[in-house]
């Protein structure tokens, strides 16, 4: 569906980024895996034209995407924000509907998925860090782009919670809504994504799923077997 | 995403700018502000007004020829560029700075809607509360006209219109300063920065003269001072026009946080130049207009004909310094009226101080020197009285009778500033207290 090729971030003398290139496949349900600072939301973010590239672009069909044909494709749902903080919840979802010409078919059922309903009426401001993951997911869920990148989406989430938007991802997912999740928790990513990037030191150390990471793991000499935090620390 | 959806969005963003200008507390300060502060400057006016027209046994008479422009607009009206000045910044940088201090840029930036449509949302609604904060100014109107004073409305209008440009040069400026910064208080400074270079701008041409009196004569104080006397000058319009639109254009440059910094330091580059070049050509631009009941800005209908007759360039050589109270006479009273008959007057002035206090004993300082066709004659007037007649000596021009009809009369009032204490300093913040509590609490 979409191809992300030699996509390169420099602060300075510092590259957050370099050449990373992966394949996001429709339907799919894709995990960005890599500690703290290995560049997965810098790599989010220029996917999702809030920062700009310094090298390489993201190519549907053999050709590059333009900046309109991008926010068609992608939505990037930021990690750690508290837009609109005076606003309610209500008030954020229905804006962001308005805005983006967003699925309003769907409300309704992404809000009671997510358990947004007791939250409708309370400022973003107001709402506890995994309250506002839930929030944000949903808002993300109900925008029109078939791609949709979240930065973090169990940060903040208790277990139950966090398999709970895990099912929802993946039901979304299942109905053929792309899904490109960026995990620092290996087990979260291992439980939701069908295939996964591996990121570290904004380098892409392998791609594929579990079974094709963990033989490119094997042929390095590694017995990770088919654990993934094993295979992520074999090739990284 | 199309131009289509761009039109639905911005709707949208709008009526998103608009709850969050009601939800800043910026903006409410600024609201209930305004009110005491237009309402010391304009009873302060109407009580000065009330002596001077013979209120409290002062001599009936002296306030003969009086102008509501000049004794109430003008001061009550200051209010309005204190709170432009001082307090709309806030709100503006609130605005701009508020969605990339909340993360809200990151997800609004996603949409294909130009970055100039979204700084323009933000400078409509912010446009839009200036006028609400303005309000305790027509509420001054409407006091003043009912105690009986006189309202010539070209005057008003032109003294709000004034302040109109003088709040879009502060919301461009916030805006363009929130933009490029990284935080709100740096943003607050860089404003508040470019308002002081302003007046130390203002000071260098009281002492320098020259190029620095030309370049100050487009800051926002001197311009809020043309429009307080009532004229209207069509290349200060333009200028503003043209900095207010700068000032959005480069703001919306920086709120692309997806392009590349280069890119948008050449982008800077390029409008600001077209900018400049824009601007430089508007200041040939000499058409005005005296909005003025008094004609404060004009000579003598029956002279301006007479003048008209001249069709030579008249050239001034005044040997005067800058500081020179003298100088300042000359120019407001006598040439500032005499540009807007004669377009082509050259005007040198010549001193090797700044001050001319000790050259004071140099032979020709002082001298104003006319010459108009290959005719020199000398004066040391500084009114337009003693310039007309050295004009019409040097030209053969008989000068017009002096007529009593022209003259303006004024508009004496005597009577006390009733009831506008209560109104600006206990009904007005009542009201915005009490709004705020409302829209603050009003759910979605």
């Amino acid at each position: 569906m979409l191809q992300a090729r030699n996509l390169t971030k420099r602060y300075g003398r510092l590259t957050a980024l370099g050449d990373v290139s992966f394949s996001v496949r429709a339907g799919e349900v894709l995990g960005l895996i890599g500690p703290n600072g290995s560049g997965k939301t810098t790599l989010f973010e220029c996917m999702g034209g809030v920062l700009p590239l310094d090298e390489g672009s993201l190519v549907r069909d053999g050709r590059p995407l333009s900046d309109r044909e991008r926010a068609a494709t992608l939505f990037y749902l930021p990690d750690s924000i508290v837009p609109w903080p005076a606003q309610s919840v209500r008030w954020a979802i229905e804006f962001t509907l308005g805005f983006f010409r967003g699925r309003t078919d769907q409300r309704d059922a992404v809000i009671e998925q997510l358990d947004v309903e007791p939250l409708l009426d309370l400022p973003m401001a107001s709402l506890s860090k995994g309250q506002r993951k839930r929030a944000l997911l949903a808002i993300g869920l109900l925008m029109p782009q078939p791609v949709l990148l979240a930065d973090e989406p169990f940060e903040g989430l208790d277990l139950r919670q966090s398999r709970e938007v895990a099912q929802t991802l993946r039901s979304y997912a299942s109905a053929g809504r792309t899904m490109f999740l960026s995990i620092h928790q290996i087990r979260d990513a291992a439980r939701v994504c069908d295939r996964f990037v591996l990121l570290s030191a904004g380098q892409a150390r392998g791609e594929g799923t579990l079974k094709e990471l963990a033989a490119a793991a094997a042929a390095r000499g590694s017995s990770a077997g088919d654990d993934l935090e094993e295979v992520f620390l074999a090739l990284t | 995403m199309n131009a289509k959806s761009a039109g639905f969005a911005f709707p949208w963003l709008l009526r998103k700018e608009y709850r969050e200008l009601v939800a800043s507390r910026a903006w409410w300060v600024l609201l209930f502000a305004t009110g005491p502060l237009v309402g010391v400057t304009f009873i302060s006016a109407v009580r000065t007004y009330a002596e001077a027209s013979g209120l409290n046994g002062t001599a009936a008479g002296v306030g003969e020829a009086f102008s509501p422009l000049v004794g109430i607009w003008a001061p009550t009206f200051s209010a309005c560029e204190v709170a432009a000045v001082f307090l709309l910044p806030f709100v503006a940088i609130r605005l701009v700075s508020g969605d990339r201090q909340s993360g809200a840029l990151k997800i609004e930036a996603q949409h294909p809607l130009p970055a100039i449509a979204r700084i323009g949302a933000k400078a409509l609604v912010l446009g839009g509360a200036w006028l609400v904060a303005s309000l305790p100014g027509a509420i001054a109107v409407g006091l003043w006209r009912s105690y009986g004073g006189s309202v010539y409305p070209p005057e008003l209008a032109a003294v709000l219109f004034g302040h109109l440009l003088n709040a879009g040069l502060t919301i461009a400026l916030a805006g363009v300063t929130a933009a490029v910064s990284e935080h709100p208080s740096t943003a607050a400074i860089l404003t508040l920065s470019v308002t002081v270079g302003t007046w130390i701008l203002n000071f260098i041409a009281a002492v320098q003269g020259g190029i620095w009196e030309r370049l100050a004569g487009y800051t926002p104080p001197a311009m809020i001072a043309t429009f307080q006397h009532g004229l209207v000058r069509l290349d200060v319009v333009l200028i503003a026009s043209l900095l207010i639109a700068a000032g959005l254009v480069l703001a919306s440059v920086w709120i692309r946080t997806g392009v590349a910094v280069r890119r948008r330091v050449r982008e800077t580059v390029a409008w600001s130049a077209a900018a400049a070049a824009a601007i430089f050509a508007c200041t040939f631009a000499t058409p005005s207009w005296d909005a003025s009941e008094s004609r404060a800005n004009s000579l003598p209908e029956p002279d301006e004909h007479a003048l008209a007759q001249l069709h030579a360039p008249l050239r001034v050589e005044a040997h005067l310094a800058p500081e020179d109270p003298r100088r300042a006479d000359l120019e407001r009273k006598a040439l500032s009226k005499l540009r807007r008959v004669l377009p082509r007057v050259e005007v040198q002035y010549v001193s090797s101080t700044a001050i001319g206090l000790f050259e004071q004993t140099r032979p020709h300082y002082g001298e104003i020197w006319y010459e108009l066709g290959g005719r020199r004659e000398m004066s040391r007037s500084t009114t337009a009285e003693g310039m007309l007649e050295t004009i019409y000596d040097l030209a053969g021009i008989k000068p017009p009778a002096e007529s009593d009809d022209s003259i303006f009369r004024g508009h004496p009032l005597a009577v006390p500033p009733k009831g506008a204490a209560t109104v600006f300093y206990g009904i007005w913040p009542a009201l915005v207290v009490a709004s705020a509590l409302f829209a603050r609490r009003r759910p979605a």
